[in-house]
């Protein structure tokens, strides 16, 4: 039949010159798509998936990790590796730690964020779009120099305290009091204010890096707002803050939610913020991450189940908010 | 009065907010090798050591080109298909591989960072750079799907109508019609993937393996040290490009639209 098949003129079976070129595009398209899902699947899913398991796997002592199906790793995390022996909740108190900035932050940031974005987006297009440039260029900017950046204001040899010295600030706190609750709180030694190391510093921080996502987050639901309601609102005799109250925050609920959520997830695994700015007592689970998979106690397996109890975290957290938002749809 | 008070809390918010980018910039002016605010000795002599004489940086800015360049094309080209699909067929299957090419995006950096860590050592790229590209590409594969999805969104349907009943191709459509109404977006998402991809940190840091730095790494490798009035040229340099980038995109691209403002308004 093949052969038949070279030898037969090519003018008797050749399709009409339009089909042919559908047939083409149509195979084109269906390599495309094959090595569209190859690529993505194999760059998106299998890094994720070496992680979930090399998180069981064991640690070879000056050799890096083998291959294994232990929970040892876990169980570390959750009560140390000397257990049962001895217990410890060091991990347990990093992944505290973890939660606890993440939490702060994105709620400062997305308070804080809203009534700019809403403002914002009473302006013009173009002031709109004006803001818009500034706020990506400062959102795009690395954490590192945004870190550099606020490390320079609160350092104790220049910046805000070397201020608080200079302009008797600091003496007029101590002469009120103030001082000792600042010394209470962790924010002053004996001589002036610092910042650093200090959980403020390291929140503050946090919270600037994510404030143009949360703005950004805001942005849509807030312009797409519909004006007059807040007209009618406001001509029926309703006081600025009712009008806030009654009808933008129940209009925009959702997404105040879905902002704290995933800025809460990306701040999840923040981690030059916190190395410069927190006590090393209070570091988080993505440091212990770095440590273990880069650093200092090279052990990729414990660095891998630590990462898995970080997406366990997020998922835990992203799955709850999708409940609340679920629950407050129907109330509403 | 209420005014006044809204006025007051936008001019704060941008103090705030530009407050640390205005220190990290007047710090590159300083003439001696220690940060001080406001700058000693003010020259721009720092300004040739990052961009012509110390090799340290004009290697790790070389690189950060190199990667950023590399991966926002990647990203693009693997985001057209996709995207493409997704509009023109609406299929299931488009939809969930725009959504599984949008995962890295929306995970904690640092768990896709060791995750291709452990990738690459495994295909033996680790600490080469096109690893480092191709890693970005993913990683900033959801910027260029998103914006080249409202771009086509965009397109007048009565365009394609017409097209069609004059009997264009699929191709001739989509040459005609397609390609230039969605080039805007398209170039959108390109410049948003290169920005992140030049200032993103954490995955290139597990992906390099010191084997190479870019210029974010080579600051936070430099952080241990302290700081240099050099690094704060760097912060100087990439704030530039951010703001000349998206000035770009709201010239010529709809940056409001893009980032989701009602149409209706203006």
């Amino acid at each position: 039949m093949t052969v038949v098949g070279h030898i037969r003129p090519a003018a008797d079976d050749a399709p009409p010159r339009p089909e042919r070129a559908a047939l083409r595009w149509r195979a084109l398209g269906l390599a495309i798509t094959l090595l569209l899902w190859t690529v993505v699947l194999v760059l998106c899913l299998v890094p994720l998936a070496l992680v979930l398991v090399i998180s069981v796997g064991q640690k070879v002592e000056g050799a890096g990790w083998e291959w294994g199906f232990t929970a040892e790793n876990y169980i570390r995390f959750l009560v140390g590796a000397q257990w049962p022996a001895e217990t410890t909740f060091l991990y347990l108190t990093q992944l505290y730690w973890s939660m606890r900035y993440a939490v702060v932050a994105s709620v400062i940031a997305v308070v804080t964020a809203l009534p700019f974005t809403y403002l914002m987006t009473r302006q013009s297009r173009r002031a709109q779009a004006l803001w818009l440039v500034f706020l990506l260029a400062t959102l795009s900017l690395s954490e590192v120099f945004i870190v550099m950046g606020w490390d320079i204001i609160l350092s104790n040899n220049s910046g805000l305290p070397m201020l608080f010295a200079a302009s008797g600030l600091t003496d007029w706190l101590k002469a009120t009091g103030w001082f000792d609750v600042l010394r209470d709180w962790g924010l002053a030694n004996p001589r002036n204010v610092k910042f650093k190391t200090s959980e403020f510093a390291t929140v503050l921080t946090m919270s600037y890096l994510v404030w143009p996502y949360a703005v950004i987050l805001l942005y849509p639901a807030l312009s797409r707002l519909d004006p007059s309601l807040a007209e009618a609102a406001r001509t029926m005799g309703a006081r600025p803050w009712t009008v806030a109250r009654t009808v933008i925050l129940p209009a925009v609920r959702l997404p105040l939610l879905g902002a704290v959520l995933l800025l809460f997830v990306f701040l999840l695994g923040g981690y030059v913020a916190v190395t410069v700015f927190a006590d090393p007592a209070k570091h988080t689970t993505a440091v212990s991450v770095y440590e273990h998979v880069r650093g200092s106690t090279l052990n990729a397996p414990f660095g891998a189940a630590q990462s898995v109890i970080l997406l366990v975290t997020a998922a835990v957290f992203l799955v709850i908010g999708h409940r609340l938002s679920r629950t407050s749809r129907g109330g509403g | 009065m209420l005014r006044r008070l809204g006025q007051l809390y936008m001019s704060l918010a941008a103090v705030v907010v530009a407050l640390p980018v205005v220190i990290v910039c007047s710090a590159a002016l300083n003439g001696g090798r220690t940060m001080y605010f406001p700058p000693e000795n003010p020259t721009l002599d720092r300004f040739g050591e990052f961009f012509v004489s110390e090799p340290v940086w004009t290697q790790a800015l070389g690189n950060s080109v190199i990667v950023a360049l590399g991966a926002a094309t990647l990203a693009v080209l693997l985001a057209w298909p996709i995207a493409y699909a997704l509009w023109k067929t609406g299929a299931r299957q488009s939809a969930m591989l725009a959504a599984l090419g949008s995962i890295p995006f929306a995970l904690p950096p640092i768990v896709f960072g060791v995750g291709l860590g452990f990738f690459w050592a495994f295909l033996g790229g680790l600490g080469s750079i096109w690893a480092g590209i191709v890693s970005h590409a993913v990683l900033f594969l959801a910027l260029p799907l998103v914006t080249i999805s409202i771009g086509l969104q965009a397109i007048d349907r009565a365009h394609l109508d017409a097209a069609a009943t004059m009997g264009a191709t699929e191709a001739l459509t989509f040459r005609t019609i397609v390609l230039p109404q969605t080039l805007p977006y398209t170039i959108s998402g390109f410049f948003f993937a290169l920005v992140l991809s030049f200032n993103e940190f954490i995955v290139m840091f597990f992906v390099s393996a010191s084997a190479f730095a870019t210029v974010t790494l080579q600051i936070f490798n430099s952080l241990r040290n302290g700081y240099t009035p050099t690094m704060a040229v760097a912060a100087v340099a990439f704030i530039a490009v951010s703001v000349v980038v998206f000035s770009a995109v709201a010239r010529w691209g709809d940056l409001p639209r893009l980032m989701g403002a009602d149409q209706s308004r203006s």
